[in-house]
């Protein structure tokens, strides 16, 4: 039996003498703000300038044609106080994120799980399964999603085996966000390829050992898979909720961008970009899109400030 | 003085200026021969607008250069072109657009051309009138179109049902229902799309009340009865299985191959004239056009002719009177006529239809038929609507009429409901 010990996620132990350590510690930090370069070239030339401009612009009332005109924090003020959409678009998001995250996650640790247990054509599979996550955002899928679940689309089709009418999914406003949520867990390809390296990092002797002593594979799981994955968890669980607080391409195209059936897939972005280029009112697309990352952040800081209690770092 | 600097510094010198002063020339010598197009509109549109550009420049030396995009991606483009100060020297407008555009000093009055650089002598007077902003000229309309309903004749013919020449009205769309079930067409087809949120729609049954959607001053021009009228209106043709589903006509999220007509769900579907030719490119059964449907037969003024869009000059051109020449070349040259037919609706200059008429197809004939027949049922041309018109339309109209369909609200509340939405969105800005 080999013990299986990678670097990686873990980090480094100490007992090293101390000058090495530092010396090493400043080209380690050289080499990581070498590898930070490209992105901060990109982000000081590219993106501050127009950044700083949206956090102007969100103070004002702008609408392209004429210049930005002052009006204090009337916008922000306007999205609590005097706009239902806004609301609409918040519920619709949180819904999404509540349901698609976890969901998501679940499935990928699934499916994770069942390609680590050392199966014949490993990299195939892997390849397979995380083909829908790059083509997620994409047109054709949003597409393909349309046909599966009209009302006489694959969806229902199969359910008239069973003599069961299925409504038109996506087209009616009970079931249209739902079915964003399943292609949401669909794309579980990101996190399960994350998933699938954490666990070849857990070392076999420990399950060894759990089973030596008659742990089931359920104890084997909670008591040992969850744990030394939480790291690994807390990782997939941050970068999958901001990326699902951001979704906008699937209600974009498969609403043609008007958020309906009665506005079940105005997403927080798809209203924002409605605001902005189908009503011309910049100022308070970007006083919506400063309130977006208001909200993003405070989840991080909450996942962050929690995860001490629940991430576990050491082996 | 050439001494203390030697000869051949002056030379260079001198070399230099005249170099500078060529490139200088060439620089506003190219600027003159080179005019920069924008337009919305698929590829059929782009092919024939590059072939008629083409023909312009032959003609005049000056290039055109061509952009296109689709509807949403149109404006975007152009407002962002406009707050660049690059926006191209000629461009397309939406009657819904121009007095914002032209208010706003984005696009430039055309009156100082007329006569000289552009042409307007054979134009329909109507057409003239609808470009116009406050007294001025900012567009110049590219066709006159109506809204017309597509109707699928196959199906018609196969319940036995021959529509009357005049227009059918709500009424009888009753009728028709009960004789499309018995004649159990295929998969249910009913009679026409849920048209409750049409904007058009709405307009049309307004005016052939002697209302309108807004008032000169861009007003509301309905009321909140008015708008419960319509809406209940609809929930019985919904009910009564006349009109589709709920789930159905959300299907319709705008492209044209999601519309019900095309999709094989209902057998009317109301648009624009100038669509004919679009639809039945999607559909194998014969398509022809009749009126909107009419409160009652012999109701008059529901119609009116339309400039469909129109052609602008964006008041940052640097060659405005080159502009007006490509635009003047546009509506009147026969030749380019021929290459871009009733593509943007029925041309405005009489001589032009008359050397258009025999080169178009049966289809494109219907088409110019039925906008020079429309007789008593044509009224005259509303006031161009306001700023917030569209956002009206999509976000209010739109939405209430699908909470009314799929039974989220009464249609007693939903009129109220609109006049509410709509007023405050119209003193929004």
């Amino acid at each position: 039996m080999t013990v299986l010990k990678s670097p990686g996620a873990v980090a480094p132990r100490g007992g090293m003498v101390r000058a090495k350590a530092s010396r090493q510690y400043s080209s380690t930090q050289r080499a990581a703000y070498l590898f930070l370069l490209p992105w901060a070239i990109g982000f000081l030339c590219l993106s501050l300038g127009p950044i700083l401009w949206s956090l102007y612009l969100s103070f004002t009332d702008f609408d392209l044609l004429t210049a930005p005109d002052w009006v204090g924090p009337a916008n922000y003020v306007r999205m609590f106080t005097a706009d239902p959409k806004f609301m609409i678009s918040v519920r619709i998001t949180f819904v999404y994120v509540l349901f698609s995250v976890p969901l998501k996650l679940a499935f990928a640790l699934a499916v994770a799980m069942l390609l680590n247990r050392g199966i014949r054509g490993l990299p195939l599979y892997r390849a397979l399964f995380y083909l829908p996550s790059l083509l997620g955002a994409s047109v054709a899928i949003a597409v393909l999603w349309r046909q599966l679940f009209a009302g006489n689309g694959l969806v229902n089709r199969f359910l008239a085996q069973f003599g069961i009418e299925g409504p038109s999914w996506i087209s009616n406003p009970n079931y249209s966000l739902w079915t964003l949520i399943i292609l949401a867990v669909w794309q579980f390809g990101s996190p399960m390829i994350v998933f699938l390296a954490g666990l070849r990092q857990i070392p076999a002797d420990v399950y060894e050992a759990a089973r030596v002593d008659g742990a089931g594979r359920w104890r084997q799981f909670a008591r040992i898979t969850v744990p030394l994955l939480t790291p690994v968890i807390f990782f997939n669980a941050i970068i999958q909720t901001i990326d699902a607080f951001k979704t906008f391409t699937p209600a974009f195209i498969i609403s043609n961008g008007s958020g309906n059936p009665v506005n079940s897939l105005l997403f927080y972005t798809l209203y924002l970009y409605q605001e902005a280029f189908g009503y011309f009112r910049m100022g308070y697309a970007s006083a919506l899109a400063w309130m977006l990352l208001i909200i993003i952040a405070l989840f991080t800081a909450f996942a962050f400030l929690t995860s001490r209690y629940w991430v576990h770092y050491d082996e | 003085m050439i001494d203390l600097i030697g000869r051949r510094r002056f030379l260079e010198i001198v070399g230099l200026t005249a170099l500078a002063a060529n490139l200088n020339g060439a620089i506003a010598h190219a600027a003159t021969e080179r005019l920069r197009l924008i337009f919305w509109g698929g590829q059929a549109r782009a092919d024939k607008t590059g072939k008629a550009s083409k023909l312009f420049t032959n003609q005049n030396g000056v290039t055109v250069q061509n952009e296109f995009l689709a509807w949403n991606d149109y404006w975007t483009k152009l407002a962002t072109q406009i707050a660049g100060g690059n926006a191209p020297d000629v461009v397309q407008m939406d009657y819904r657009y121009i007095a914002e555009y032209a208010a706003r000093n984005a696009i430039a009055p055309l009156d100082e051309f007329i006569g000289k650089e552009l042409d307007l002598s054979g134009f329909d007077n109507d057409q003239i009138e609808g470009g116009k902003v406050s007294g001025k000229l900012y567009g110049i309309s590219l066709g006159a179109n109506s809204v017309a309903t597509m109707v699928n004749t196959a199906v018609f013919d196969k319940a036995g049902i021959k529509l009357p020449v005049g227009g059918f009205t709500y009424d009888q769309l009753y009728e028709y229902a009960d004789v499309f079930k018995q004649a159990g067409l295929p998969n249910g087809i009913r009679v026409i799309m849920d048209a409750s949120g049409s904007e058009p729609v709405l307009e049309n049954w307004l005016r052939q009340r002697k209302k309108a959607l807004y008032t000169v001053d861009g007003q509301l021009a309905f009321s909140a009865d008015d708008a419960t009228e319509w809406f209940i209106l609809w929930s019985k043709l919904r009910e009564a299985g006349v009109c589709v589903t709920a789930e159905d006509n959300a299907l319709a999220t705008g492209p044209m191959e999601s519309t019900m007509i095309v999709s094989g769900k209902a057998a009317l579907q109301p648009d624009n004239s100038n669509l004919l030719v679009a639809y039945q490119s999607l559909m194998q059964d014969p398509l022809a056009l009749a009126p909107y449907p009419l409160i009652s037969s012999g109701a008059s003024g529901g119609q009116y002719r339309k400039p469909s869009m129109f052609f602008s000059i964006a008041n940052s051109s640097g060659s405005k009177s080159q502009a007006a020449e490509f635009l003047s070349f546009f509506v009147n040259d026969l030749e380019a006529a021929k290459l871009l037919g009733t593509e943007r609706g029925i041309p405005c200059s009489e001589p032009v239809r008359e050397a258009l008429a025999p080169t178009l197809s049966a289809l494109e004939r219907a088409g110019l038929e039925y906008v020079s027949g429309l007789g008593d049922i044509l009224g005259p041309i509303p006031p161009s609507p306001p700023t917030a018109a569209g956002e009206v339309s999509q976000s209010v109209l739109a939405n209430i009429s699908q909470q009314v369909a799929f039974g989220m609200e009464k249609p007693e509340n939903a009129g109220p409901m609109l006049v509410q939405q709509a007023t405050e969105l119209l003193s929004r800005r």
